[in-house]
């Protein structure tokens, strides 16, 4: 068997091995490993050591009256109107802290893509003529009335020439 | 029936409390009450703190109870809350707060257990010193490796239930905590 240290797969089972939570199958084939393996015996003992040394840190006891504490706010909240479990439900998040960012930045996609949506602008608001033209289609009618209209506002001849 | 027989007893436990039976509720707090208050303990390491913090966890899964679905080990979901619960309030700062308070309580703990030992004087401090160690270096660690190596350690989580509870995959876990114990090795390496 090569080196465990080598590779991260190889560490994180001596790791286990350290902790004491390898199974013991595996386990075997470590304890004859690390007699010949000075750099995993190294990393083991280390290891070892440090679950040890937490293993020291012991937490204090839990307070007699925790479970009355508990037991008077539950009866609290139960003696509450409706409308304030209601509104709680409201305000207390509904994800976990994890979730937020990734759930925010989709929001906020969302709603730029909505608004992209809302304000893009309508081929009939910025070209009027468009419209007319649309499907290839063109009121001849409409163009000989403005013709019309141009021959009115064209100056007459002048009657010196005309002479 | 049969699906609820082969749930784990705290699943079973729990699905009674969302039918109205408390005494069930009472039953889950006893077995549940002392590991979530140590977790967040060794999370937030305020005595005070991790109390108030493990009722809003209790009250959390009692408000929770007609909407429960054993999807996951009950140990898991605790977890998860907790987890999320502890994080929350290191990252909103608290912890500067707690501060002042902690090294009396440590002091206070570690008198405690001393009396209990009933060392000598020389051995007291030795023993107060390498507590206090232990402490500061476990806090210095990121949150999430904390997190995780609380659960491993003094929960004997699976990775599985970890990840859950953290929130990422079992391989993430395993990363967590093999750059955690790497960064506690190196820390307490001295006091060999």
């Amino acid at each position: 068997m090569e080196c465990l240290t080598s590779t991260k797969s190889g560490a994180e089972i001596l790791l286990e091995y350290g902790s004491g939570t390898l199974e013991p199958g595996k386990a075997v084939e470590i304890d004859r490993h690390i007699e010949n393996c000075e750099s995993c015996r190294r990393l083991v003992a280390a290891q070892r050591d440090v679950w040890e040394r937490l293993g020291q840190w012991t937490a204090p006891a839990v307070s007699t009256d925790f479970n009355a504490r508990l037991y008077a706010r539950i009866a609290k909240e139960n003696q509450a109107p409706r409308w304030r479990h209601w509104m709680q439900q409201w305000t207390r998040p509904a994800l976990p802290y994890a979730l937020w960012k990734p759930a925010a930045v989709a929001a906020a996609c969302a709603a730029l893509a909505v608004a992209l949506l809302v304000h893009e602008p309508r081929a009939t608001e910025t070209n009027p003529h468009s419209a007319q033209m649309e499907g290839g289609r063109v009121d001849i009618e409409q163009v000989a009335n403005t013709l019309d209209e141009m021959d009115v506002l064209m100056p007459a001849p002048s009657s010196s020439s005309a002479m | 029936m049969e699906a609820i027989a082969a749930l784990e007893r705290d699943a079973e436990l729990m699905l009674r409390v969302r039918e109205g039976d408390d005494r069930s509720f009472a039953t889950l707090l006893d077995r549940h009450r002392g590991p979530v208050v140590h977790f967040l303990y060794r999370m937030v390491q305020n005595d005070a703190v991790s109390e108030e913090l493990a009722q809003e966890v209790f009250l959390r899964v009692y408000r929770s109870r007609a909407t429960y679905e054993p999807t996951a080990k009950f140990t898991t979901w605790l977890f998860r809350i907790a987890t999320h619960l502890a994080l929350n309030w290191i990252r909103d700062g608290k912890k500067e707060k707690g501060q002042e308070s902690l090294s009396e309580e440590v002091l206070e703990g570690v008198q405690r257990q001393i009396a209990a030992a009933q060392q000598t004087v020389e051995q007291e401090l030795v023993y107060e010193v390498k507590l206090r160690e232990v402490r500061e270096a476990i806090g210095m660690l990121p949150e999430k490796q904390r997190a995780a190596v609380m659960m491993h350690k003094y929960e004997e989580l699976e990775y599985s239930q970890i990840a859950k509870a953290l929130n990422c995959s079992e391989s993430a876990v395993k990363s967590l905590l093999f750059r955690a114990y790497e960064t506690l090795r190196a820390r307490l390496a001295h006091m060999a």
